[in-house]
Formats: C-alpha cells, sequence, structure tokens
C-alpha cells in the first residue's frame, strides 16, 4: 500500500487554509505567487514583515500568513516565555494579553495581531525588579519543572485584572484552561491570592 | 569537630511526627554507630540543630522560570537554526518497501532529509519513525514532508491487550475466568481453606501517556567534529554516552560530546533514552552543517514517546477469625506494545507477611508505542488493584478498612502514619457518614497505603560535585545531573548553605552541562538521596580550605574554627564570610566532593512508607466522580527541601486523581491509532478538578549516609489512585473496578448494584 504523509490531514493545515480564506474575505488581497511586489496590505505566500506592539515597544517580524503569533514571538522575536505544548489551544501554556484580556498564542495568527497591544511574560520582570505576582509564584513554590508557569503566570495576571481580588471559583474558572503536569494548581491559587491580597 | 575516621554513635528515628504530636504516638529513635568514609562529613542525625534543612526555603531557580527567563532545550536558538519533523507510519504493522525522499530534498527551504528506518525492516506501531527533515522554516519543513513517499507492506495489527495473544479467558463481568494453577504443595489451597473469610476479583487499568509538558527532543550543533546537544532529557550522562556510541561513524566519541539540560519540562520517566528524535536531529544537522531543533507535536508526544501500560489483575485471599490475612494469591498480565516488556506490576508486601502468598505476571505483546517507567512504575497500577481489594476483603470479613490495615501492616512507620492521617483527615467521621436513601450526592472516604526504597546509591565511578568559593564571597554547587522540577539545584544551595554556614541566597546551584561532575538519571527517586551526600562533601572539603586559611590569618587552631551563622572563626576572634572569603586568592577554592558507599550499619528503615486519604462526592445521577479532598503522609528520609518536597507531594496527588478518574489512551482497533492523542480528548486533571489538597512530611533520620535523605519522586504517586477507588467503593457500596472510574463505570455500577 502507498502511504500519503501522515501530516497532511492534520488539523492545523485545515485551520491555517480556512484562516488564509477567512482573510481574503475581509479586504485582504492574496498575492497570485511570490514574485508579485507585495503592497502594503498584500500578505504572502511567502513571508511579509508585520509590526507587532509587544510588552509597550514596536516590534518588526517576518512571519507567513500561517504563522501563529506563538511563533512570531518565539522564533521571531525569541520571546520564549510563552510555551509551545498542545500548539491547540488546549493547555493555555502560551497565554499572553491582548489588550488585557488572555489569549492563547497559537490560537491566533500572527497577522491577526496586527494593531493590538500585546503583552508576554517578559513584561514582568526588569533585571531585579518583579512583579508581585511572580515573587508570590516563588514564594508559594507554585512550580516544578516551569514549563507551564508563564502560561499560568499570565492566565493568574489576567485574572487579577478582572476580578480584583478573585474567588477560588473565579481562580478555578479563570485558570480552567492551563494544564500543569506537575499538578502545582494549589499553590499557583495561593499564589494569586496573596497577590490579591496585597502580598506577603 | 570529631574526626570523621572514628566511629560515631548517631541517633536515628523521629520525634513523635515532628510538631503534630498526637496523643498515643511516640519517638522512635534508635542509636547507631556508624563508620564514615575517611574525609567525609560526619553524619548528621536526629538531633542535628538545623538552620536550613527541612525549613522552608524558595527554590533557587524559581524566578528564573516564573519570569519566562529560563531557556528549555524548546527555548535555544542560533542565527541560522532549522527546524526539523519525523515522518512517521500511519500504519501499525507491516514491512517498510519502499521510501522515496528525492522530492523532498528539492523543496524550498530544505537542507536536509534522512531515512531513519531502512527499506526491508518492520513499522511497529503508528508513529514509528521513517524519515526527518530539515528546513528554515517549520513550515518548509511540513511542506516537503508531505512529497515523501513511503510504501509499507500493511500486516495485520492489534492494539488491544484484552484480545492479545496468551491474553486470559474473561468472563461477562470481565473477570478473569481461567482456573488457577495449583501452588507448590497445594499451599495457598490449604491457607483459604482455613480461612474464615474469601474473596476473589479482578482488576483493569487503563494505559497512561506521561504528558511531559516539554516534548522530547532538543537542538543539536556541531563544531567540526564535536557535537553540542540541547536535549529534553532526564539521564544526560546516560545520553551522552547513547548519542556517542549510535554517532560512532561520524567520528564521534563520548568526549566530544556535550549535553545540556539545564531546565527540563517534566519527564517522569519517559526521557532516559536520546529517542529517535534525539538521534535524528543529531543526523540532519551533521547532514545539514548546520543548527537544527526537533521538538515533537503533541500527538508525537502522546503516541512514540513511552506511557504507564494497561493491565488485568486478579487477587484471591482470605483471612482468619482475627482479621488477619492467611493466604494472598496475585496474577497479572500487563502489555509492554511491541517489545513484550515493561508491563510488569508491583504490589504491597507488608500486609502478607505471615499468609502465603504466590505472584505471577505474564506480559501481552500489542502493536503500540511500548511503555516506558513512568513514575513509580508498575505501582499505582498494582496499589489500585490490591488496595481496593483488601478493602472488599475487609468489608466481607467486616472489618473497617483502617483497622484492617492495621492488623496487617508489617511497617511501624506506617502503623504511625495511619494513626496519623486518620486523625488529621477525619477517618472515622468520613466512615461513619451516612448516605441518605435516595440522596444524589454520595460521599465516600478511603485509604491506600505507600512505598518506595531508594536509599541513594554511589554510582560508578562514583557521583560527583564541584563546590567553588569565590574571593567575592559567592559559592557555586555544579552537578551534571539534571533538575526535571523536583527541586535538585533548591536542595544542593540548601545542603550547601548547611555546611558553609550562609544563608542559601549565596549559592550559585548549576544543573544539567555534562562538563560538570556525573549524577544519576532522574529515576526511581534516586536523585536527591544520591547526590545530597556529594553536595555535602564538597562543600565540607571547601570549608576545610577556607577554615584553614581563616585559621592562620586569625591565630587560632584549626580544629577550632567553625563556620556559622555567616561568620568564620573560633570563640571571639570571627570574620563575617565576605571578610573570610577575600583571604581566597584570584583562583577560587576549588572542590570535587564524592558520593560514598552507603554506611554498612543498618539504616533507620530501608523504605520510606506513606499513606494517603481521600473523600469523594458522586453523582448519582450523573456518574461523574469529584474528588473532594485529600490528605497524604510520606516519609522520605531526612526532608531538605521542605517546600518543594510538599510540591512533589502534593503534584502526586494530583496526579493520582488524574489516574483515577480521568486519563486514558483510547485506541482505534481499525487503524491502530490512538484517537485521543492531544490534550483536548485525553483529559489531564484541571483547576476545575483539584481536590483540596494537604500532606505532611514524615522527616525521619535514616542514618544511612552523611545526610540520610531518601526518595521522594515516586513514593506519593503509588497511593492515591487507590485511596480514590476506595472512596468510591465507600461512596457507591460497590466498587468500580476499572481505572479510570468514568462516570459510564459508575452509573453500570449502580445499575449492577440495584439488580
Amino acid at each position: 500500500m502507498t502511504v500519503p504523509s501522515d501530516r497532511g490531514v492534520s488539523r492545523r493545515s485545515f485551520l491555517k487554509g480556512s484562516a488564509v480564506a477567512g482573510i481574503a474575505t475581509t479586504g485582504l488581497t492574496a498575492a497570485a505567487n511570490a514574485a508579485a511586489p507585495s503592497k502594503p496590505d498584500t500578505f504572502g505566500p511567502g513571508e511579509h514583515e508585520i509590526t507587532l506592539l509587544v510588552n509597550g515597544k514596536e516590534r518588526k517580524v517576518k512571519v507567513e500568513t500561517r504563522t501563529t503569533l506563538l511563533d512570531a514571538l518565539r522564533d521571531g522575536l525569541d520571546l520564549t516565555g510563552a510555551k509551545k505544548i498542545c500548539d491547540r489551544g488546549s493547555c493555555g501554556g502560551c497565554t499572553v494579553l491582548m489588550d488585557g484580556e488572555a489569549i492563547t498564542g497559537c490560537l491566533m495568527l500572527a497577522m491577526d495581531a496586527v494593531g493590538h497591544s500585546l503583552q508576554t511574560i517578559e513584561s514582568l520582570s526588569d533585571g531585579d525588579k518583579v512583579h508581585p505576582l511572580v515573587q508570590n509564584f516563588v514564594h508559594c513554590d507554585a512550580m516544578q519543572c516551569g514549563f507551564c508557569t508563564p502560561g499560568m503566570v499570565m492566565s493568574s495576571l489576567a485574572c487579577l485584572q478582572k476580578r480584583g481580588k478573585p474567588t477560588e471559583a473565579q481562580m478555578r474558572s479563570d485558570l480552567s484552561g492551563n494544564i500543569c503536569r506537575c499538578g502545582t494548581y494549589g499553590r499557583v491559587m495561593e499564589a494569586i491570592g496573596k497577590t490579591a491580597g496585597g502580598g506577603k | 569537630m570529631s574526626s570523621p575516621r572514628d566511629p560515631v554513635e548517631i541517633t536515628v528515628g523521629y520525634r513523635a511526627l515532628g510538631n503534630n504530636a498526637l496523643p498515643g504516638l511516640q519517638d522512635r529513635l534508635e542509636k547507631r554507630t556508624v563508620q564514615p568514609k575517611e574525609g567525609d562529613a560526619p553524619p548528621w542525625d536526629a538531633n542535628t540543630q538545623f538552620a536550613y534543612v527541612g525549613t522552608d526555603v524558595d527554590r533557587v531557580d524559581g524566578l528564573a522560570k516564573a519570569t519566562g527567563r529560563a531557556k528549555y532545550s524548546y527555548d535555544i536558538t542560533f542565527p541560522g537554526l532549522l527546524q526539523a519533523m519525523i515522518l512517521r507510519s500511519p500504519v501499525a504493522k507491516g514491512k517498510l518497501t519502499g521510501l522515496l525522499l528525492d522530492e523532498a530534498k528539492g523543496m524550498p527551504g530544505i537542507a536536509a532529509v534522512v531515512p531513519l528506518k531502512e527499506i526491508g525492516h518492520q513499522v511497529r506501531f503508528v508513529g514509528d519513525a521513517l524519515a526527518a527533515v530539515a528546513g528554515t522554516t517549520l513550515h518548509a519543513v511540513r511542506d516537503a514532508i508531505e512529497r515523501i513517499r513511503a510504501d509499507i507492506a500493511a500486516e495485520e495489527h492489534n492494539v488491544d491487550y484484552i484480545v492479545a495473544d496468551k491474553a486470559p479467558q474473561l468472563g461477562d463481568g470481565g473477570q478473569i475466568d481461567e482456573p488457577w494453577p495449583e501452588s507448590k504443595d497445594n499451599e495457598i489451597e490449604q491457607a483459604l481453606g482455613t480461612a474464615a473469610v474469601q474473596h476473589t476479583a479482578t482488576y483493569r487499568v487503563e494505559v497512561q501517556t506521561h504528558s511531559s509538558l516539554e516534548t522530547h527532543g532538543g537542538v543539536a550543533k556541531w563544531n567540526g567534529n564535536d557535537l553540542e546537544i540541547w536535549l529534553s532529557t532526564q539521564a544526560t550522562f546516560g545520553v551522552r554516552g547513547e548519542l556517542a556510541r549510535a554517532l560512532q561513524g561520524k567520528g564521534l566519541d563520548v568526549g566530544s560530546v556535550t549535553l545540556h539540560a539545564e531546565y527540563v519540562g517534566g519527564g517522569f520517566g519517559s526521557k532516559f533514552s536520546a529517542g529517535i528524535e534525539g538521534l535524528a536531529v543529531c543526523l540532519l544537522a551533521h547532514a545539514a552543517k548546520a543548527p537544527v531543533k526537533l521538538m515533537l507535536d503533541r500527538f508525537e508526544e502522546h503516541t512514540t514517546t513511552g506511557n504507564r501500560p494497561g493491565a488485568l489483575m486478579q487477587a484471591r485471599a482470605g483471612v482468619d477469625k482475627d482479621g488477619k490475612i492467611v493466604a494472598w494469591d496475585w496474577r497479572s498480565f500487563g502489555h509492554g506494545g511491541f517489545t513484550g516488556s515493561g508491563g510488569s506490576v508491583a504490589v504491597p508486601n507488608y500486609y502478607t507477611g505471615a499468609a502465603k502468598v504466590r505472584r505471577d505476571h505474564k506480559e501481552l505483546v500489542i502493536d503500540t508505542d511500548p511503555p516506558r517507567p513512568m513514575r513509580a512504575p508498575g505501582h499505582p497500577q498494582g496499589w489500585f488493584g490490591a488496595e481496593l481489594f483488601l478493602d472488599e476483603l475487609a468489608a466481607k470479613a467486616g472489618i473497617d478498612p483502617l483497622e484492617f490495615r492495621l492488623r496487617n501492616d508489617a511497617e511501624a512507620i506506617r502503623l504511625d502514619q495511619w494513626r496519623f492521617g486518620a486523625a488529621r483527615f477525619g477517618w472515622d467521621k468520613g466512615r461513619a457518614h451516612q448516605n441518605a436513601p435516595g440522596a444524589r450526592l454520595l460521599r465516600g472516604v478511603g485509604l491506600s497505603s505507600a512505598r518506595w526504597g531508594n536509599l541513594g546509591n554511589q554510582g560508578r565511578p562514583p557521583h560527583g560535585i564541584t563546590c567553588r568559593i569565590h574571593q567575592d564571597g559567592t559559592v557555586e554547587s555544579r552537578s551534571g545531573a539534571q533538575d526535571i522540577g523536583v527541586g535538585l539545584k533548591t536542595v544542593m544551595a540548601i545542603v550547601t548553605a548547611e555546611e558553609l554556614g550562609i544563608t542559601p541566597g549565596h549559592v550559585k546551584a548549576t544543573t544539567g552541562h555534562t562538563s560538570d561532575p556525573s549524577g544519576p538519571a532522574s529515576g526511581g527517586s534516586m536523585v536527591t538521596p544520591s547526590l545530597a551526600p556529594a553536595v555535602r562533601h564538597a562543600a565540607f572539603l571547601a570549608k576545610q580550605a577556607l577554615v584553614e586559611m581563616v585559621a592562620k590569618h586569625l591565630g587560632v587552631p584549626m580544629s577550632e574554627v567553625q563556620c556559622k551563622g555567616g561568620k568564620v572563626g573560633a570563640g571571639t576572634a570571627q570574620l563575617s564570610w565576605a571578610d573570610a572569603c577575600k583571604l581566597i586568592g584570584p583562583n577560587p577554592i576549588d572542590e570535587r566532593g564524592t558520593r560514598q558507599a552507603n554506611y554498612d550499619s543498618k539504616p533507620f528503615h530501608p523504605t520510606q512508607c506513606g499513606a494517603q486519604f481521600a473523600e469523594v462526592e458522586i453523582d448519582r445521577a450523573t456518574g461523574v466522580v469529584r474528588v473532594l479532598r485529600m490528605f497524604g503522609i510520606q516519609d522520605c528520609g531526612l526532608v531538605i527541601a521542605k517546600k518543594q518536597a510538599e510540591s512533589q507531594v502534593l503534584g502526586a496527588m494530583i496526579q493520582g486523581v488524574s489516574y483515577a478518574i480521568h486519563e486514558q489512551r483510547i485506541m482505534d482497533k481499525r487503524s491502530g491509532r490512538m484517537l485521543n492523542g492531544d490534550f483536548l480528548r485525553y483529559k489531564v486533571t484541571g483547576t476545575q478538578d483539584l481536590p483540596e489538597l494537604a500532606c505532611h512530611m514524615h522527616s525521619i533520620a535514616n542514618g544511612h549516609d552523611s545526610v540520610g535523605a531518601a526518595g521522594l519522586g515516586e513514593p506519593p504517586s503509588v497511593a492515591s489512585a487507590a485511596a480514590i477507588a476506595n472512596a468510591v467503593f465507600h461512596a457507591l457500596g460497590t466498587p468500580v473496578r476499572h481505572l479510570p472510574i468514568t462516570p459510564d463505570k459508575v452509573l453500570a455500577a449502580l445499575a449492577s448494584k440495584k439488580g
């Protein structure tokens, strides 16, 4: 039997195909081929330079239409705090804030983030200056291997910004999209509570 | 400071469970005479007054992790870094008859394509690696990998262990329906014949995947004939040697391989080997003459990097009129994937010391990815079966499950833990709870024991640690072994600080570079007990070097100089740590500590004991199980890093919740492919399922080496699922003998009870 590659039918390529189609219908023209001269509002195929507003700074990055925001942040801008864990929006490891709302970077195309304000984990520390939430994550030992931790911190930040003093039920709800395999959830919620209460 | 060459009398054991003493519990303290090796640090014991050991110290790499600055293998990048992927078989079994790579090689942006399976070789499971591609972006690689043509002559496959060759006949209720073979001298049958109560039952568990959040893979970079690799691994030195052997043909020897794994995003037993992905990334980087990154995706992680295997287990046993177990017959069938090994099941042996005992295990072969060790391999499976069986046996005998454990458990430490835990958890009240007739929400409580045995090893050649004290007062403790999240760096900082009389914040601990002294793989709860004495030895040697300088400077005898409270000196002649270190020249004190063999004398206890308690609430209408709360008590010898130790125990309990009620690999029998190879349909416990958790670290001076730490990674993960299953039994009044305890099984159990 002849076997086509297993990758040809992935949900990812299907999603990306639809996303490109979606962009075409919103008025952006897809270039006929890579050699055509690109107009400012023309995207792909091939790479295209966009400007993202990340942590208060304008950053230029080359992406394809099918490049996710997560890949643009990690591979294009070396902002590797957001992690690629499931690449399907089901683990929260790549959580960043867009206009203050928690989103998963793997479920958004980089070009769709143009014109929005993005905040990543890297914005919560500057040398020795660290956001109290981050400090409380350390103090509560709200991590083990640490791979989910940046996503947890960003979901926790969104929870705090939205709720002020979140109840336990609100924390459980707001963090329900973040998976931690080591099992640190209890201490994560403790860190949120401590931060909401003014920190200790 | 007594000379470590003389035999030393020490006190081992524990005081009535720390500050949480309960009526009826006694101190368990014993004297031992131990013989430290020449030059080693004198032993810590139950009378040692610690400044930092056993206290709450922040994880020393916590800030790096919580700020996103920590660089995992997945995060490593270089200018010109290429991305890579593996082409995998969509067929579960067959023979590779053709592999055409040329079209892929010619695709835009592609730098290297390497075959990973030879023509004519067997394809053994869906996901078996066929070829790997490296290119400028993952998009380019994905486009190219679709142009590889792989021809596979498919053969009939089976991915269901229940119908595998040599699997036992099952009856209508799923019970093993084969006669037990006759025991030697008929002793089991005779013992069963004397029993007041007998019971037999079959138990079953499904496959759980490790689901490490950082997938397997890494970055490889050749510098001429030398290889540098950043790999997500839990065995830095083992994998380095493995790669050097595999790449001999590229002119490589082990000395030219440097491996880095400073941060590792989980392993849980799945990352002991370089794997096909580790080899592939090296081959691609060699062929492309450029650095290459190859990280698996989530489907590959679920389907090609091992798992906790499924198993069928059957027990029959009898108890006498006093509630003592007199016979214990046990057989299990586990599956080892295509290799037919690794499916074994462990069962507790401390309840059956006075009984006639038999155990048998058979391995089954199916056409899937083979198991790999997963956090206490074989134990959560076997403890689920055995501890639920014990509760069923106790119920038949009319004995409370706790009382049944107290009558049969041979380990004195756990007898204390049962009583302590039961009081802390509120066992009697929980057990007395009666669900109102017709109530929709049913509550129940359950318990289980835990046991592990690892007091660390010396290593061959012995494990080492580097300790450096610098002129500016900073201290380094370095190990080439990896910290996969347990807190090894924190342990190193605490032990070093304790020895030098400074704060852990003074110590920079580094792990995971093979240029540093060798240490064990993160397996079997081995790392902390194996390395802590070496950390201490290195600090002890560095301290002696500093003490010599200070003694000379102050004009006091060396034997009177102490390092304590951030000062170095004798009597009133004291230097601050900073001033003492100024005596060091531009070259730091640089000492290599080694792990000595464990003392010849008997340790306080050779194994680690634990006990866990759980309360569940079950919705009779939907069959959904909620774990409301759990309490665990765990011994790991001397507790060094208390906060991080607690994190491990709490995390193990959450993994246990996940194993008990959520996780299972679901296979499509027809295609042989995993149907839920993602995190959308493979359910891992999240915040909405989180019970109220508490734990108590039961610190014991074990007296087996200069520190006395024992393993902690595995033991707390042994008991959790079993305790939850027993709570479900209590709530429903009928057992669910098949993990995970999903709503369909609960509803079926309730229906069968009515009928």
